[in-house]
Formats: structure tokens, C-alpha cells, sequence
């Protein structure tokens, strides 16, 4: 077997010398016992797998109905548990504070009057629904799923790099690399204590349960998806499958006397929870967009009357866009007196003047961002992009510079990862998901994603990406 | 009790599935038959690769390639099997079955659905490669037909037998008994002829042909023995009780999943259609026989079966 260290970065299995880390020297030895032949017919398994399942998605601009698989890298990401103990720490004091902003702004609005937060930056946001101000969520919890990135700098930090507080996907991948790689390679895992993930789904509804407001008369929950041409349509139908609930589309759902319910073949039946995976804006076009076919004319009222629970609540979509982002250490000195347990990466907003100075200026040096998109697209990577591109992207953010923010290019760790034969070096994040129910517990591992094209930092599945399982290690017995 | 959606969508993936694989038969045994009786009666040949046109209708095949009944054959053959254009082609009704099943996964269970996808991808590949012959394409179809079966067969080892399950179930007896009566009803014209005029044993291979067709050969001869006397293929396919794909077979069987879906106490409209069909073919067979009604009876049938379509359709999807 070849392998081969990375040349720049932090590279997760190989310290100083080349000599493999202690939790992963496992792993090197039980890869090193098979044959190349071994290696590709199980992966030529593992392909057939993924296609026969439909485990899919569909990428947009591409001629209608093209599937793609999500290609999956068989040598697995290892946390140790020290390392977990401080992304898990961080995440729940992160979530705790994100809660706290979103009904601090939806109600008194006590940061922006003490100015922790300019108010004009959350306000002018169309994620600020100014129409849900003074309306507090069930149970006051806004994020009952997120999914926050996290990369690793060059010293192996771990930085937080977004969170995504609106329908966080991917989490399906999380589960299904975990079955895939035990039937793949099922040696890896014996001499790992992995801890393990599969009762996510039940610890989502409990989650969803947990705000219900019927809570006596066994709440009925659904998982609203905008059909089957979403490219994260595998994904709510797993999620529903895997709970054991209803999958809805907006034309299933209607409104009568400020309740939900959904149609079926022998009459209606009341809904209680939507795990919604639409975005705020095609929940309801009686109060957002109106041209929208996918949402259901009046949800938003039964909503407000709290005859219904949305997941994650309508309006928290404010709390991930990427200039609030710059202010979340502030917030959660703010909120939680406490200092970040996870470091962020820097961040320059197009909206304050210095910044923006800063940011045309060093444009060439920098990762420019829209603040509202997701997916890696509309972006600026300024260390590889030509003169030309970067003038014109940096005559587009002086045309509106409140839609952007910039950052200094983080050279992400990378990992392993099998390529013909060879071992080589690819550029990984993570994805933790973090569910607030009655307690805010983390999903011990997550999505880790490998950017497959050699030296690329892009790691989304729209663009050529991969994943991994990934695997925390549970404490050793002392 | 299930969405609206769902049980549409259920219900349109057993009648795709059923569709898909009644093609398959249907033009194994055509291709059989057509090949078998070419050099002895071309138009026979011929008229076969009309039929199945007439049973699945779709586009016209170009006139000039079809002038000869090879050319029939071929373009036949490529367009029921692959078209993505004819509305009853295989390839169209699995394409059918699995968008449905996609769409309703969350009623199904990994294993129909991995069945389902696994036969639908292998006919996609074979579309790509150029199959040279005839052997070739069917043992594609041979391939599919046994990806069908084995979709249905976990979907009855592995669904619960709840609405989901009642309204897959009642979509491919829908299928089974509207697609019979259409086979029946363009295969008899020619089929039921004073006897002195024609070819006997070219006739019997026809009408055994027929019951091929059905998949109902075998079951014919284990209840009547080898001897092929039309009456006997006639009153075996409308209306025995117990052959699976005879006319009251089916309306039996639609009518009993409806019964199961009617709530309250009466029957539902639908219903109703189905329990007035399932009486003339279970006690009204004399007079079809006796008047030799055939053909208006097979009419008949498939309007009540259309209607019984719509009168589901409205009350349980809302459509």
C-alpha cells in the first residue's frame, strides 16, 4: 500500500516523521494486511450497494432527474474522545447561546439595544422574519437541528466554520456510511471502540416530541419535504422512514380553523409537529412568498396561535447567516458569560467600512462569501481565482457590500483517502448534528466531507465532494 | 390509514409493475410465436406484432421499416422493450413504477424498493448496449421479468397488510384484469372461427398462444388436460374462480380490496362497480356463453373497470 502525507495543512493520520498517530496506527495495519485486489473488489461491492439503494441526490443545473450517488471513501475519520469531549462542549454552549440571540431579537431585542450586535445587520436580513417578532417558539427552543462545519486549521485546531440552523442535511449519509462500511469492511471495526450513532432517528422524534403541544394525546408528527426533485430528497424520506412517520408535501397539508392536517384516503387527521425541510421562505405563501406552490396557505398563522410546532422554528434561519456569524464569541460572552470553547475563524463584514477597505484590498488573499447562500456556491476563493475574476467579483461586493464577508483562506486538514490503488491526501470538515429537545445532545460523529479533486478546499456534494464515516472513540477505562 | 398521495402513488406503482411485466410476457410470447409460424403464415406472424400494438398502444412505427415482418419484429421488439417514448414499453412502466416508489418510500421497505431498483437499473444499462440479437433481448426480458417477480414477491414477504399494502395490491389487479379483457378482446375476433376454414393445429397454437399470453398454459392444462377446445380456454379465462388471471379471478380480487377499504358499513362507490361486475361474472357466464357475447361482454368489462378507475381515483386521492 502507498501512502502519502499531506504537503501543506494538518494531516489527520500522519504526525512529524511520517509515523502514523496512536489511534490510527490500527487501522494503517489492518488497511496494509489487504491486497490492492482485496481493496478494489470491496469497493466495487460497496459502488453496487450505494446504487441499488438509491442513496442519491440530485444535482441542480443538470438535466432534470440525473441521480448521482455520494461517493463515499472507505478509510474512516477517528476523533478521539479528548478531542470530542471539546467540539461537543463547544457545540452546546454554541447552540445554548444561538437560542438565546434568536429569542433575545425576536423579542426585547436587548443586544442590539446594548449594541453587542449593530441592529441593522439582523434587522436588514431577509432571515429576519419581522413578522414572527414577539412570537416565541414552543418550549422557546428555535434550532432543534443543526448542523455546524468544522474544519482545522494548521496546528489541528478545530475551528468553527458555520452553522446551519435551517434544514441542515446530510445526516442520512452520517448513518448510512456507518452501515455501508461495516458491510464493506467489517475488520476495521474490531479494534475501535466506536460509539454508536444509529439511534439518531429515534432521538429526533423524541426531540420534535418534545415541543408538541398536544403532549398527552400521542402528538402526530410529519416530515415536510418539497417532493422528490429536491436534491435532499433521499434524506426525508430516510428520516421519515427511519421514525416511522408520515413524509408530507405542502399539497398533503391544509389548513381549517387554525389547525393543520393532512389529507388521506379516509378523511383528515390533525398534525401536531412538522419537521420541516423547506426553507422559511416556501413554508407559507400567504405570508412569504407568495408564488410558491410548495408551502401550505396559512401554516404560519396556526404557527403563531401554537397549534403546531415547526422544526426548526420559522425565522432562525437569521442566526446562521454569515455576518451574525462574525458576532457569535460576542454573543456568547453576552449571553453565557463565558468564553467560545471553539475558536471561529476570522471573519470581515462587507457591511462595516474598515472591513470592506480591507476586504477589496486583499481580495486576492481572502475566501469571499455572499452571506445568504449555501452549498459553496457564489463564491470567491481569492488565493486561486485569476485577476479577472477577482475584479469583478470585488466590483460585485462594492455594488452591495452587506451581502458579503471574507475570511482568510483556512488550509483545511486533510485525510487519507483511497485513490487507484494509493493512499493520498484530500481535504476534509466536519459536520456535527446537534439536536435541543428536552437537553441539547450532539450525535457522537457526524458527516465528514473529502474534497475528492486533488489540492480542492471544496468540499460540498454539489461540487465534486465525498464523505467518510466517522467515527468518536468512546473514553478509554481508565 | 395513509396519505392521499401515498396511496396514489402505491397504487400507481402495482399498476406500472403489473404493466411492466404483462409487456414482457406479451412479447416474449409474440416474439415466440411470430418466429415459430413466419415460414408457414406470414400474416399470422404479422398480425401478432398488430395485436400487441393494439394491447399497448403507442407511437406508430415507422411505415417503410415495417413493410416486412422482420423489420416489424425489430422495431417492435426495440420499441416496447426500451422506448422512452411509448407510453406502454417496459422501460416507460418500470420507469413509472420506480418513480413512484421513490416518491412513496417511506410506505415501502428497503427490500422492494432495492428490488425494484436493481431490475429497473439492468434494463437502463441493456437500453445503452446495442443487443444484437434475438436471444439477447430476451434474455433481458427473461432478466426483468424475474426482477418484476421478485419485487412482488417482497412485497408480499415484507409489507404489512395495511392500506399501503391494500392499495399496491389493488393497483396490479386493476392492471391484471383491465389488461386481460384488452388481450381478450383483441386476440378473440380472430381467434373464434367456423373451424373448417382454417389450419388446426396453426389455430390451437394460437389459442395456446393466447394462454401463454395470460400466463395461464400450465394452469389450463392441469385443470382441462392437453386438449385444447376453445370453449373450455374461453370459459377458463372470463370465468373461473380460481385461475389468477381470469376475469373473475381479478374482479374478485379488486372487489375484495376495496371491500377491505370501505368504512362505515356500506360499500363505497367503487366498490359498488366492482360487486355488479363480480355478479355478472360469477352468475350471468351462461348467458355470455350461450348468446356467444363474447366480444360486447369484453366491452363491457373494460368500461366498468375504467369507471371503477375513476370512482377510486375521487374518492381516496382526491383526484
Amino acid at each position: 500500500m502507498k501512502w502519502v502525507a499531506a504537503k501543506s495543512g494538518f494531516d489527520e493520520v500522519f504526525g512529524r516523521g511520517q509515523s502514523p498517530r496512536p489511534h490510527y496506527a490500527s487501522l494503517i495495519s489492518i488497511l496494509e494486511s489487504f491486497t490492492l485486489e482485496d481493496v478494489a473488489r470491496r469497493e466495487r461491492l460497496q459502488r453496487l450497494a450505494l446504487m441499488n439503494q438509491g442513496i442519491t441526490f440530485t444535482v441542480y443545473g443538470e438535466k432534470e432527474g440525473l441521480e448521482r450517488i455520494f461517493p463515499f471513501d472507505f478509510v474512516p475519520r477517528i476523533i478521539p474522545a479528548p478531542e470530542w469531549k471539546q467540539i461537543q462542549d463547544g457545540l452546546v454552549q454554541r447552540i445554548t447561546a444561538l437560542n438565546l440571540f434568536l429569542l433575545d431579537i425576536y423579542g426585547d431585542q436587548k443586544c442590539l439595544h446594548d449594541k453587542v450586535i449593530p441592529p441593522e445587520l439582523v434587522l436588514s436580513r431577509k432571515e429576519y422574519k419581522r413578522e414572527l417578532r414577539g412570537v416565541a417558539p414552543p418550549r422557546k427552543i428555535f434550532t432543534h437541528v443543526v448542523g455546524t462545519d468544522i474544519i482545522r486549521d494548521g496546528k489541528g485546531r478545530y475551528l468553527v466554520l458555520e452553522d446551519n440552523c435551517r434544514v441542515p442535511s446530510g445526516v442520512s449519509y452520517v448513518l448510512e456510511n456507518r452501515t455501508l462500511l461495516n458491510r464493506v469492511f467489517p475488520e476495521f471495526f474490531a479494534s475501535y471502540p466506536v460509539r454508536p450513532i444509529k439511534d439518531y432517528p429515534s432521538l429526533l422524534l423524541d426531540t420534535l416530541l418534545h415541543s408538541a403541544p398536544r403532549a398527552s394525546q400521542s402528538p402526530v408528527t410529519v416530515v415536510l419535504s418539497p417532493g422528490i426533485h429536491n436534491s435532499a430528497y433521499f434524506e426525508h424520506s430516510y428520516l421519515a422512514r427511519e421514525m416511522g412517520v408520515d413524509l408530507v408535501e405542502g399539497r398533503d397539508l391544509l389548513v381549517e380553523g387554525n389547525r393543520v392536517f393532512m389529507r388521506r384516503t379516509h378523511g383528515k387527521r390533525q398534525v401536531d409537529v412538522i419537521y420541516r425541510r423547506v426553507d422559511d421562505d416556501f413554508v407559507d405563501p400567504l405570508t412569504f412568498r407568495r408564488d410558491s406552490m410548495l408551502g401550505v396557505p396559512g401554516l404560519l398563522n396556526v404557527y403563531r396561535e401554537g397549534n403546531v410546532v415547526l422544526a426548526n422554528a420559522p425565522g432562525a434561519g437569521v442566526a446562521d447567516d454569515k455576518s451574525v456569524y462574525a458576532f457569535m464569541p460576542a454573543l456568547i460572552k453576552y449571553y453565557l458569560g463565558e468564553e467560545p470553547l471553539l475558536p471561529q475563524v476570522p471573519t470581515y463584514l462587507g457591511a462595516s467600512r474598515d472591513d470592506l477597505r480591507y476586504i477589496t484590498e486583499h481580495a486576492h488573499e481572502l475566501v469571499v462569501k455572499t452571506t445568504g447562500d449555501a452549498g459553496g456556491y457564489g463564491m470567491l476563493m481569492g488565493p486561486f481565482a485569476s485577476k479577472k475574476e477577482t475584479e469583478a467579483y470585488v466590483a460585485q461586493v462594492k455594488k452591495n457590500p452587506g451581502n458579503y464577508i471574507a475570511q482568510p483562506l483556512v488550509d483545511l486538514s486533510s485525510h487519507p483517502t483511497h485513490v487507484d490503488g494509493r493512499f493520498e491526501p484530500r481535504r476534509i470538515d466536519l459536520r456535527p448534528f446537534i439536536l435541543y429537545g428536552d437537553r441539547i445532545r450532539v450525535l457522537p460523529g457526524g458527516l465528514t466531507r473529502v474534497a475528492l479533486r486533488p489540492g480542492s478546499y471544496v468540499v460540498n456534494s454539489s461540487q465534486g465532494g465525498g464523505s467518510k464515516d466517522t467515527w468518536v472513540l468512546a473514553p478509554r477505562e481508565p | 390509514m395513509i396519505l392521499s398521495r401515498v396511496a396514489d402513488g402505491l397504487y400507481w406503482m402495482g399498476r406500472y409493475l403489473e404493466r411492466a411485466e404483462n409487456t414482457v410476457r406479451l412479447l416474449l410470447v409474440a416474439e415466440e410465436l411470430a418466429t415459430e409460424v413466419f415460414g408457414l403464415d406470414e400474416d399470422v406472424a404479422r398480425s401478432e406484432w398488430h395485436d400487441l400494438a393494439d394491447i399497448f398502444p403507442g407511437p406508430a412505427l415507422p411505415e417503410r421499416a415495417t413493410r416486412h415482418v422482420a423489420g416489424l419484429a425489430a422495431h417492435s421488439l426495440q420499441a416496447l422493450t426500451f422506448s422512452a417514448a411509448h407510453p406502454n414499453s417496459v422501460y416507460f412502466s418500470l420507469k413509472r413504477a420506480r418513480d413512484n416508489a421513490r416518491g412513496v418510500r417511506e410506505a415501502l421497505t428497503v427490500e422492494v424498493f432495492v428490488n425494484l431498483n436493481e431490475t429497473y437499473r439492468e434494463l437502463e444499462e441493456a437500453a445503452k448496449r446495442r443487443l444484437v440479437d434475438t436471444p439477447t433481448f430476451r434474455s433481458v426480458l427473461g432478466g426483468t421479468q424475474r426482477g418484476i417477480l421478485a419485487t412482488v414477491g417482497s412485497i408480499e414477504h415484507t409489507l404489512t397488510r395495511q392500506p399501503g399494502w391494500l392499495f399496491l395490491r389493488l393497483g396490479e389487479s386493476m392492471e391484471r384484469l383491465y389488461r386481460t379483457a384488452a388481450v381478450l378482446r383483441v386476440k378473440l375476433p380472430a381467434l373464434i372461427v367456423p373451424e373448417p376454414k382454417v389450419d388446426l393445429p396453426l389455430l390451437h397454437t394460437r389459442w395456446r398462444s393466447l394462454l401463454r399470453g395470460l400466463s395461464s398454459f400450465e394452469a389450463f392444462r392441469q385443470s382441462y388436460g392437453a386438449r385444447l377446445e376453445p370453449l373450455d380456454v374461453l370459459h377458463f379465462l372470463l370465468f373461473d374462480g380460481q385461475a389468477p388471471r381470469s376475469l373473475r379471478y381479478g374482479t374478485t380480487a379488486v372487489k375484495e380490496y376495496l371491500d377491505r377499504l370501505s368504512t362505515g358499513g356500506s360499500p363505497s362507490a367503487p366498490a359498488r362497480l366492482m360487486g355488479r361486475l363480480f355478479a355478472e361474472l360469477t352468475y350471468q357466464s351462461d348467458e355470455v356463453i350461450r348468446g356467444s357475447r363474447y366480444i360486447p361482454f369484453l366491452e363491457h368489462v373494460l368500461e366498468e373497470v375504467t369507471k371503477t378507475h375513476e370512482a377510486l381515483s375521487t374518492q381516496y386521492f382526491g383526484t
